[in-house]
């Protein structure tokens, strides 16, 4: 099992000097001066997840081949996108942040239809993330779990589980993790996210923060790899200019005994 | 409605404030009102810490001497009354969220801070609004007989500054001890977006601005030419590169 991180260009100093991690994730191009990043490359393994494009619309050509692009650049052993739907279709309103499509019919034929095209014409083979949800939609048809296992089935892609992602879900439904976390199709798993929850002041409850995991969140972490058999590799999911290198490393350490 | 539409309306209800409070949207009963308003109120923190941190990165830079940091905006009160008609992405929420940096961050400490200001709150302003996130239509490569009269891209501005920034900007972003200079020298600058939403910043010579100034649509672009005192080569060179920066476009006419 591979155990990472993700490639925070203003702790590139230590990331290139460190011994402890296997890969880093990429989510962003590297920086044209950054000058760690020959050393991150020839170091680490990379793992393409940037924002490729939503795919509840087809991703247009110049995106497909930026994402081609990127995945050679780092020789990317998978490519990553997520279960989002963040911009109305005609550019005027768009979140900036990661927020999940509505779990109905025509969005599953709109993400599978779109997914497959995307996977055509990529060298690597394609995982998609889980979104967590604040609130439900009421025009929603099906549970999430029961969306993404139709969406699995029908693409064959593989499942990026963002622990921590199902861990708010479960607190904002009042169920505990490990029982949502049983309805999500973990045999399609390929990669686990991990990483810290601090409470904040908007949503008046937890939410994903740059610190780190706590002992509960690692626990919730081994009880889910216990259920995925084809995963491969643990990220710590922190990507912030205020992530310091003291968490980052002792994340990674962490994460590794707790598996 | 379909799906997709469905979608957007939550997306819209997310980012826009005074939908979110209307009675169109509310009616329609289709989330719990209480989430979904906390939840916009940590998106538009998110949208506008990223973009001050981003587009304010100078005043940031200049803490050191300040000890003003402009995303500390997104706490004071003055950002919270302003979530209530807030729209995300929105020009005027961009100015209004920029003249809150500015009235935090400004000061007599640093000579050219009010230049930086106003460069940094273009850069932001200009960013926001609509759009295109892919591309369609595979475009129109057909040969015209004459080119159309230029028009200037909405939201592009050209900036009128006492201090040359460009010169001093990358040396800010630099480690130092002794704050940077700045040649106190009349500046253009223009600061214009590509359709896909990038930001690009040009010196802007007396003939790049007048050309800025009378592209309405209308004058041609041998009026252009003579308005800015350029020869048909230098005028046709002057738009291919305002039209690559998002500065002009070319009006197709009804």
């Amino acid at each position: 099992m591979m155990v990472g991180a993700f490639y925070n260009p203003h702790l590139g100093a230590e990331l290139a000097a460190a011994s402890n991690i296997d890969h880093l994730a990429m989510a962003d191009p590297p920086a044209a001066g950054d000058r760690h990043w020959p050393a991150i490359k020839q170091r680490y393994t990379l793992l393409l997840h940037d924002y490729l494009g939503q795919l509840s619309e087809p991703l247009d050509d110049r995106a497909i081949e930026r994402a081609r692009s990127l995945a050679g650049l780092y020789d990317s052993p998978w490519v990553a996108e997520h279960f989002q739907c963040l911009h109305t279709e005609d550019g005027t309103y768009n979140l900036n942040y990661v927020f999940p499509p509505l779990y109905t019919e025509e969005f599953l034929a709109r993400f599978v239809t779109n997914a497959n095209a995307l996977k055509a014409r990529l060298d690597q083979p394609l995982v998609m993330e889980n979104i967590p949800g604040f609130f439900d939609v009421h025009a929603s048809q099906m549970p999430e779990p029961v969306w993404l296992r139709r969406f699995f089935d029908a693409t064959g892609t593989g499942f990026l589980l963002d622990l921590p992602h199902v861990w708010l879900e479960a607190h904002y439904r009042g169920v505990t993790p490990q029982a949502w976390l049983a309805e999500f199709p973990l045999e399609h798993v390929v990669e686990v996210h991990v990483a810290g929850v601090e409470q904040d002041r908007d949503l008046e409850g937890p939410w994903i923060a740059p610190t780190a995991p706590s002992d509960a969140m690692l626990g919730f972490m081994a009880h889910a790899l216990t259920r995925c058999p084809g995963a491969k590799a643990v990220t710590f999911d922190a990507f912030s200019p205020s992530l310091t290198t003291d968490v980052l490393f002792s994340s990674v350490d962490r994460i590794r005994a707790a598996l | 409605m379909n799906d997709r539409a469905l979608q957007d309306d939550v997306i819209r209800a997310l980012a826009d404030a005074p939908y979110r409070a209307s009675a169109e949207w509310r009616e329609r009963e289709l989330a719990d009102a209480a989430r979904v308003e906390r939840f916009a109120r940590f998106l538009a923190r998110h949208f506008y810490h990223e973009r001050i941190v981003h587009f304010f990165k100078y005043s940031r830079a200049l803490a050191r001497v300040t000890a003003r940091w402009p995303e500390a905006v997104l706490r004071q009160p003055g950002f919270d009354a302003l979530l209530s008609t807030a729209v995300l992405g929105e020009r005027a929420t961009a100015r209004a969220v920029a003249r809150l940096v500015i009235a935090y961050v400004a000061g007599e400490e640093v000579p050219y801070h009010g230049d930086l200001l106003r460069y940094q709150e273009a850069m932001m302003v200009v960013e926001a609004g609509p759009r295109v996130w892919r591309d369609t239509s595979r475009g129109d490569d057909r040969a015209t007989v004459a080119p159309p009269p230029p028009e200037l891209v909405e939201g592009t501005e050209l900036l009128e500054l006492e201090y040359d920034l460009p010169s001093v900007l990358p040396q800010l972003l630099q480690p130092w001890t002794t704050l940077p200079d700045a040649p106190r020298r009349k500046t253009s600058l223009i600061v214009a977006r590509s359709r896909h939403g990038r930001v690009a910043v040009a010196r802007a010579s007396d003939a790049i601005a007048s050309v800025v100034r009378f592209a309405d649509g209308a004058r041609t672009v041998d009026d252009l030419a003579r308005a800015a005192g350029l020869r048909p080569g230098e005028i046709a060179a002057t738009l291919r590169d305002l039209t690559e920066i998002g500065a002009v476009r070319f009006s197709t006419g009804s």
